[in-house]
């Protein structure tokens, strides 16, 4: 076993705990944890794919990881407004869950809308 | 000159748009009864207009004008235009009135002409949607109930007949949709039945066939009286034109003809019967539509039969009798109940004369009605049938004109006004005269009216009439739309399917759900693209 | 290889125009960010037009290859007729709801700016250009950028108001839609790690039906049709939608489930090999056909309007996936109406879902609420925005002339070409449906006012904005078929 299957092993694990997590954890923070173990575990993917030079048989393929950057950034920002979100909810609620359905008729009454 | 035809349909859409011009509206309103003026125009130049024929963008639109089409075009202008001086006096000026009554004019008369399934569908919907507001104008809860009940029938009839375009449309030839050219393959494709039958069911739930007539004898009594004059009168005939285009002699697929009179006579003798237990004079007289178009029904079905190739202008003449009496005979209600008890028997004559002309009493026009379906209406058992459904007619009709008489007067000493007279003598002396002056073009033995067997129905009702007087009030009242009664049966399980529908999404919205239901998506997509 | 086609320079514009005013907008504030957002749309939309225009008239797809730089290494913007017809769309919503957005957040003159106008007016021309990167963008691996900057636009603008009822069912939101864009960024992953690109133009044809390929295929799908909200995925979308101010409810609805779409369609119908196809199209149609019987029968039955209609957004995605099976039918007339049929019904229900919202909220702020059983007056007070909510509801329904109804004709037809014909049964059962809940409303709506019912007027020239929307929904079905015909440019 080489060490990429190793890091390839490794990201399929990280997958799994992270929709584990995202499927069964009611506590949001956790859901964000574990949205980022997912976004580790694809990232790792990226970087097994450039390690084993998919395009035009490079040793290193330099463009997953450019991926791998943006795709960094990208999951940086939506954890931030996640969490921004959750503080919100734990400020005015004092819970931060979306575990239960909103109460029926969901919608908010629109009376105090603009 | 084919220029004139997109005027047909334009003219009162154009009207119903300058209704948005609150400084238009009065001048709109004054003029309701112009709308129908080049429809009338058109019909009169039948044989000197060419079809039309608009080429859009690989869309080829189509509006012709043939003998049939142009006989309801005209008979249908006259009521509108009748209906709509009416309605001047009877609601006064009344905007939305007039919109929804331009815009259902505007699809109603469009029909006639309608010369491709694109054309054809748009007015037949415009037509029998923009009627809901014609429904329920008095804007009461009973209003309400008969224009849901009248928009749902209406809804499932556009979707039969959708459905049924497409399968018309993939069976034709090549890439045209004028009913020209899709209805002849008709007869040989392989889903033509199933085409016939939604064809049936949707122009069936316009005309009103049984048990499809449901909607006719609730939404008549409720929406107001120039607007029942026009949806007996002229909406139904959209149904009839349907049919007419649709399942012609020879485009039919075998055995509609016959299934088609059978359920014409069903639906004659439906009508009749449960027409008899009423009381509202409005509510026998939109059973009295029901029958009526029962017996076109089967003048088109036999037609299909026996081969004939002008049944459906027979049709179409048998129908432009109907238009213009119904519409009277509905205007007069109006005129009755607006007249006090003493000054009432001043209706009595026109309102008979009307009456027995569904019957077939001669020298009328119904009876030159009755003479034009001779040729499929004429011979052995049918003929039979025919003569059972006349003195039915003639049954219900003097039972009709009995219960107007008997109606309660808004005022007991009131007088109606000229408004309310002169659109209903005009009315009524044309659904008299007017037949005789198609007569050249239809061609019906006039001889024929004054036989035995056409006058002997007449008579038999009018003597049995008398004795229906005393037992009338004695059968209990049938409900209006009769078999609705086992539709309203059905309420308490859709209340219930509903719930389980409501249950069954509510079981995917905890967030666990929705997170497996996602890995099932992935598992069952992965399964479906490997197998 | 691509290259740059005359007129390219037009898709840069596009994407940067609107970026730009968002950034601009972010530094000025106040009423320079209304003017400025409100300026940028009206050039986007000529934009747009533009693009339009050149795809019509050249007959092939418009190409632009940024710095020069060849895919797989750089990148390209490219706009075919299925790009071109969603561009215009988006142009023509975002503008009209930035039009009725004047009402609700302007700053007067000399007064300080609101946070939500603030954001309004910065959102408004982000995610005009998060929609631009979505339909223009040639690579998987930028579409999933685009697909997360249209997220987060979507989420701050339907946050806009800061109520706490809202956040909770925002946050579903939000955390749903990043499982589904991780399980895309994987699948991209394993098609990156199959064939060395992402570009779908060199992905096109040379897709094997492996199983790499299905794997990322089926995840890549699973996360877009969590963005798109179709059964049973939909949980997140009608608390979402219905919750969020009118004018940031008719965009969500309207164009931001489009963009997932758009990219369903390019990986479904550029990307994978024909038999995968073949396969899986079956799956997203009986989902879809599922989404339309229930998020209608749901809808029937809601007591709150906005959460009808965003019920209605359920049901009404749900036609988009019809197409799927039609398409990879072998007959190529078929096909070519399914596919016409299918962008048809996302360009219609755009137009007539946001008019249907910004209608809803308009009759929530003059009625103060929007509880279904008690609009009565409503048609007496704001005869215009009932009109427009009918007219919107008949183009759902799929009535002549509008947009929805030759999208349906042209599903209803292929589905019976290709002998699905049960498909066809389900088309029209929605329709049926869907008549009952715009029935609801519209009969609600004009019944006499309930005793004590206090209606204010609205502003007319929001009240125009909403009919402009609706009757462009209604009058689409009457554009002349050669119009349409933009849409089969550079069709699969």
């Amino acid at each position: 076993m080489s060490g990429t299957d190793i890091l390839a092993l490794a990201a399929c694990g990280l997958v799994a705990i992270g929709l584990y997590g995202v499927v069964a954890q009611a506590e949001v923070l956790r859901k964000i944890i574990a949205f980022n173990l997912l976004g580790a575990g694809v990232f790792l993917l990226f970087g097994v794919v450039a390690r084993r030079g998919a395009a035009a048989g490079l040793a290193a393929d330099p463009v997953p990881q450019a991926m791998v950057i943006t795709g960094l950034v990208v999951a940086f920002a939506a954890t931030a407004l996640a969490l921004v979100l959750t503080l919100r909810l734990h400020q005015i609620t004092g819970a931060a869950t979306v575990a239960e359905d909103p109460p029926s008729g969901a919608a908010p009454d629109p009376a105090s809308e603009p | 000159m084919s220029l004139l035809l997109p005027l047909v349909p334009l003219v009162p859409l154009a009207m119903c748009l300058a209704l948005a011009w609150p400084g238009a509206r009065a001048r709109v309103g004054g003029v309701l009864w112009a709308a129908p003026v080049p429809a009338l125009l058109v019909a009169l130049l039948v044989g000197q207009v060419p079809p039309l024929v608009a080429e859009a963008g690989g869309l080829r639109l189509t509006l012709l004008l043939d003998l049939p089409g142009a006989l309801l075009l005209g008979g249908a202008a006259v009521l509108w235009g009748a209906a709509g001086l009416y309605a001047r006096a009877y609601l006064g000026h009344q905007p939305r009135f007039a919109a929804w009554w331009l815009l259902t004019q505007s699809g109603s008369l469009g029909v006639f002409i309608a010369g491709d399934l694109g054309s054809f569908y748009l007015a037949f919907a415009v037509a029998s949607l923009a009627g809901f507001g014609l429904v329920v104008q008095d804007g009461t809860v009973a209003a309400f109930r008969a224009g849901a009940l009248y928009l749902l029938l209406a809804v499932l009839g556009e979707i039969a007949l959708l459905f049924a375009f497409a399968l018309l449309a993939v069976g034709a030839l090549g890439d045209s949709i004028a009913i020209a050219d899709v209805v002849p393959p008709l007869a040989t494709s392989p889903g033509g039945h199933v085409t016939a039958l939604l064809l049936v069911l949707g122009f069936g739930l316009k005309m009103g066939l049984v048990p499809l007539h449901v909607w006719l004898p609730v939404a008549h009594p409720a929406a107001p009286m120039p607007a029942s004059a026009v949806l007996s009168g002229a909406i139904v005939k959209a149904g009839v034109i349907g049919l007419v285009r649709f399942l012609p002699e020879e485009g039919a697929p075998a055995g509609w003809g016959s299934a088609l009179a059978v359920f014409g006579f069903l639906t004659a003798y439906w009508g009749v019967v449960a027409g008899l237990a009423q009381r509202n004079p409005k509510t026998v007289l939109a059973y009295s539509t029901v029958s009526q178009m029962g017996v076109i029904g089967a003048v088109i079905g036999m037609g299909i039969v026996l081969d004939i190739g002008a049944s459906g202008l027979h049709a179409a003449f048998y129908a432009l009798h109907h238009m213009l009496a119904k519409g009277a005979l509905f205007l007069g209600v109006g005129v009755a109940l607006a007249t006090g008890r003493g000054a009432r028997r001043w209706v009595l004559p026109l309102a008979l004369l009307l009456a027995l002309g569904f019957g077939g009493l001669p020298p009328t026009g119904g009876a030159l009605a009755k003479a034009a379906v001779k040729d499929e209406l004429g011979a052995d058992l049918v003929a039979l049938c025919a003569a059972l459904s006349a003195f039915g007619s003639t049954l219900l009709m003097l039972h009709f004109v009995r219960r107007m008489m008997d109606a309660a007067a808004e005022a007991p000493d009131g007088r109606a006004t000229p408004g309310l007279l002169g659109p209903w003598l005009g009315l009524g002396v044309a659904a008299l005269v007017v037949p005789w002056l198609l007569l050249p073009w239809v061609g019906a033995d006039v001889g024929k009216m004054w036989s035995l067997e056409a006058v002997a129905p007449v008579l038999l009702g009018a003597a049995l009439a008398w004795p229906w007087r005393r037992w009338a009030d004695r059968v209990p009242e049938l409900p209006e739309g009769d078999v609705l009664v086992l539709a309203r049966r059905g309420a308490a399980p859709r209340e219930a399917l509903g719930r389980a529908v409501l249950r069954f999404e509510t079981m995917f919205r905890p967030w666990p759900a929705a997170g497996l239901s996602l890995l099932a998506v992935v598992l069952g997509l992965l399964a479906a693209m490997a197998g | 290889m691509t290259a740059t086609t005359p007129g390219g320079w037009l898709l840069v514009l596009a994407l940067t125009l609107p970026a730009g005013a968002m950034l601009l907008g972010f530094v000025a504030g106040g009423r320079h960010a209304q003017r400025i957002a409100l300026g940028a749309l009206a050039i986007w939309l000529a934009i747009a037009l533009a693009v339009a225009l050149q795809v019509q008239a050249s007959g092939a797809p418009l190409a632009y290859v940024i710095g020069g730089w060849q895919p797989p290494l750089g990148m390209a913007l490219r706009a075919d007729g299925l790009a071109a017809a969603m561009l215009l769309t988006g142009a023509v919503v975002l503008l009209a709801v930035a039009l009725f957005g004047q009402g609700a957040y302007d700053t007067p003159r000399g007064a300080a700016e609101t946070r939500a106008a603030y954001a309004f007016w910065c959102f408004l021309p982000a995610l005009a250009a998060a929609l631009a990167a979505a339909f223009l963008g040639g690579d998987l691996f930028n579409l999933f950028v685009a697909l997360e900057m249209l997220t987060f636009t979507a989420l701050a603008l339907a946050c806009l108001d800061g109520k706490p009822s809202q956040f909770k069912s925002e946050l579903r939101y939000l955390l749903f839609a990043l499982i589904g864009s991780v399980l895309y960024l994987l699948g991209a992953g394993l098609l990156y790690g199959a064939y060395g690109t992402l570009d779908i133009a060199l992905l096109a044809g040379r897709t094997r039906a492996d199983a790499p390929t299905m794997v990322a295929g089926a995840l890549m799908t699973a996360g877009l049709i969590a963005k798109m909200a179709l059964f049973p995925l939909h949980f997140w979308l009608p608390p979402a939608h219905a919750g969020a101010p009118a004018a940031a409810s008719a965009l969500l609805s309207g164009l931001v489930v489009k963009g997932a779409f758009v990219l369903l369609l390019r990986l479904w119908f550029w990307v994978l090999p024909a038999p995968v196809v073949l396969g899986g199209g079956t799956v997203l149609a009986a989902l879809g056909a599922t989404a339309i019987v229930i998020g209608s029968v749901v809808a029937l039955r809601q007591e709150r309007l906005k959460l009808l209609v965003a019920y209605s957004t359920v049901a009404q995605m749900g036609y988009l996936f019809l197409m799927f099976p039609l398409l990879a039918a072998a007959d190529a007339d078929a096909a070519s109406r399914a596919w016409l049929g299918g962008v048809l019904q996302a360009v219609s229900h755009a137009l007539a879902k946001s008019a249907m919202f910004l209608a809803a909220g308009l009759i929530a702020v003059s009625l103060g609420h929007d509880r279904v059983t008690s609009l009565g007056g409503a048609a007496r007070v704001m005869p215009i925005t009932v009109i427009a909510f009918a007219l919107g509801g008949l183009s759902l329904m799929g009535l002549p002339p509008s947009g929805g109804f030759t999208a349906k004709w042209l599903l209803l037809r292929a589905s019976v070409e290709t002998g699905q014909w049960w498909w066809s049964l389900v088309i029209l059962t929605g329709g049926l449906l869907t008549g009952g809940y715009v029935y609801r409303i519209v009969a609600a709506a004009l019944a006499p006012p309930a005793p004590g019912c206090v209606a204010r007027a609205v502003p007319r020239p929001q009240e125009l904005c909403v009919l402009a929307l609706a009757v462009a929904s209604m009058l689409l079905g009457v554009l002349p078929l050669y119009a349409l015909g933009l849409v089969r440019v550079g069709a699969p």
